[in-house]
């Protein structure tokens, strides 16, 4: 067991900068969940920390050593890859069994190690078969097995279910959240899927460009978002963004003239400055209200028991989740209210307006 | 079904045309001297006989040659292993300066045609006191561009993550390379193999030029001499024929299952 300490990480290939000043705290134990959009660097930090790269600039350290100058072997650390990964002429025993058997290992050790991995991820059955012979989530677990078999400090996920189909992804997940309370080792996963972050994560680490835009716990990174972004990227359906500019009576203008009123800001922006209202599509009200503004339904997506309403109204188009009970078709007029307490705002570069008890 | 059966047949036309003339070797080398050339010629000798393959071994010593070619072939398919399929993996997978202008280099170099070399590498040769030695017999064999080539390209297939796996889990480059990318590579060095163990056998322009002494002789080599000899004896040198294929037929046909998987191995992914 061992923490993870990245400090000030930055990864140049020829002219790109693909990691900027990157310092990530993972504590003994935690699961880690690196996210963001294709490209932004995340897999890149993850080999980093594998040492399959090595850094510009900055340093790796886990448990007491700084790793930063160590090859892969040395790191105590053992990886899952998106694409398995796993060696095709050697069964999934032998796939589990290769590092010990290069480290030398005696027979009964390694039996006992693969043995005891193959038990924790229920592939007893599998052991004599090759990849060929196993299906994708089979596959994956192998993976996961020949990482389990190391016994190391820290595991290293890349996107390990994006090669799933979407059932079996959403029980992989479960199996990778057991399988971390079970062994208890620190993990660092990285993934382009919100989902995957929100539900595994005890800290989030949202890089877009590489740098971080904000890390935390997914519930913390949800509530309050640093920026819009952030925002945007965690939950599904997407948190709405309303463009507005400022008011003199400290409210917001939405086009059109609606004002709709906000929380009790830090530091409220001058009359006349261009901010973003935020509303996630579980927060929106529907319903007559003194300061309902007038949307009506331009589409309706029914998934039996919810329904996500795309309204078209002042300002552009607000996405609400509802519970549907069938009396809200297309074409119908809705009144809406943003409560003030669920707006987040912010401003002209995205990022967010305190509210004063922030 | 029509067509199948047309498929069918053109097919076995064509295998007959084939086979015919090797066929018709195997028989003439049993007739007695003389009888090949009858005419209209026999299909199958009139009484059976092994005297060519007596002559053959007794008087001309075609033992030696035989073993001699086996040798040669022998020892270029290993050498040419050794060197081509270390140096394919390396220009494939492992990063190092020059890399591929090298490697364009060495395509460039292939559309050289091999008989423009033979002479400066004779001269290369003779100054290294190679000449009418196997050292020199071996030596075009050694490291064949399209060797490298052929096991580059099967190497590009080779997933990266696979080999960063191995390394993550402490293998070294050399264990890396003997441990997982040669078992992978089984289907590509049996075709390769096959490759240069039937073009060293059946080569006779090198073998003529660089080896003088007749005791050094490979098989071909050997038949074009013997045949100077004995122009008319068609069943004697129907006979050393047979010997001469019949080894690299058996080797063919032992080792084709590996080999139609490495000349597919590329199309189709999975």
């Amino acid at each position: 067991m061992a923490d993870l300490s990245i400090a000030a990480a930055c990864k140049r290939f020829g002219e790109t900068e693909v990691l900027r000043d990157v310092s990530i705290e993972v504590a003994d134990g935690e699961f880690a969940v690196i996210v963001g959009p294709s490209g932004c660097g995340k897999s890149t930090l993850l080999r980093a920390v594998a040492g399959l790269e090595h850094l510009t600039s900055g340093r790796i350290r886990i448990g007491a050593r700084d790793v930063t100058a160590l090859p892969p072997s040395q790191r105590g650390i053992a990886m899952v890859f998106q694409s398995y990964a796993l060696y095709p002429h050697l069964t999934a025993y032998e796939n589990m069994a290769f590092g010990l058997r290069i480290a030398k290992a005696g027979r009964a050790e390694i039996d006992a190690a693969v043995r005891r991995a193959a038990a924790i991820l229920s592939i007893e059955s599998l052991l004599d078969r090759k990849p060929a012979a196993l299906s994708g989530g089979q596959r994956q677990r192998v993976a996961i097995g020949r990482a389990i078999v190391r016994q190391p400090q820290l595991f290293l996920f890349d996107e390990p279910l994006s090669n799933l189909d979407a059932d079996l992804r959403g029980r992989m997940r479960h199996e990778f959240a057991a399988l971390h309370r079970t062994l208890g080792t620190t993990t660092l996963y990285v993934t382009h899927d919100q989902i995957e972050a929100m539900t595994l994560a005890d800290r989030i680490v949202v890089l877009r460009d590489g740098r971080i835009e904000q890390a935390g716990a997914p519930r913390d990174l949800y509530a309050r978002p640093d920026t819009l972004f952030v925002a945007q990227f965690l939950g599904t359906p997407q948190m709405t963004a309303l463009p507005a500019t400022m008011a003199e009576d400290g409210r917001a203008r939405l086009a059109g003239g609606h004002a709709v009123a906000l929380p009790p800001l830090a530091a409220p922006p001058p009359p006349g400055a261009a901010v973003t209202l935020g509303i996630r599509p579980e927060d929106v009200a529907i319903g007559a209200t003194a300061n309902a503004l007038p949307f009506t339904i331009a589409f309706a997506e029914r998934l039996g028991g919810l329904a996500t309403l795309h309204l078209e109204g002042p300002g552009g188009v607000l996405t609400c989740q509802i519970r549907d009970d069938g009396s809200l078709n297309e074409g119908d007029a809705v009144p809406v209210t943003l409560p003030p307490a669920r707006l987040h705002l912010f401003d002209a570069a995205g990022k967010r307006l305190r509210s004063v008890d922030e | 079904m029509m067509r199948r059966w047309t498929v069918t047949l053109l097919a076995a036309f064509v295998a007959l045309v084939t086979i015919a003339p090797l066929l018709w070797m195997v028989s003439v080398s049993f007739m007695a001297p003389g009888e090949a050339a009858r005419f209209p010629p026999p299909l199958l000798p009139e009484n059976a006989t092994l005297e060519n393959y007596r002559q053959l071994f007794g008087t001309y010593g075609a033992l030696r040659f035989l073993a001699n070619s086996l040798l040669v072939s022998t020892l270029a398919t290993t050498l040419a292993l050794l060197f081509t399929v270390p140096a394919g993996y390396a220009f494939a997978k492992l990063r190092f300066r020059g890399r591929d202008a090298t490697f364009r280099l060495l395509v460039a170099a292939l559309v050289v045609p091999a008989q423009i070399g033979m002479l400066p590498l004779f001269l290369e040769l003779k100054a290294m006191g190679l000449v009418n030695s196997y050292a020199g017999a071996l030596v075009p064999w050694l490291a064949g561009i399209f060797g490298i080539f052929l096991v580059r390209q099967y190497c590009l297939s080779i997933p990266d993550e696979m080999l960063e796996a191995a390394r993550i889990d402490g293998a070294g480059e050399g264990a890396i390379l003997r441990r997982i990318v040669l078992p992978v590579l089984t289907p590509i060095i049996v075709t390769l193999a096959l490759f240069v163990f039937l073009s060293s056998w059946n080569d006779f322009m090198w073998p003529l030029i660089i080896l003088a002494d007749q005791r050094l002789y490979t098989l071909p080599v050997a038949l074009a001499a013997l045949s100077r000899e004995h122009v008319q004896d068609n069943e004697l040198m129907m006979a050393g024929a047979v010997v001469t294929t019949l080894p690299v037929l058996i080797l063919f046909l032992a080792l084709q299952r590996f080999y139609l998987n490495g000349l597919l191995a590329g199309s189709v992914k999975g």
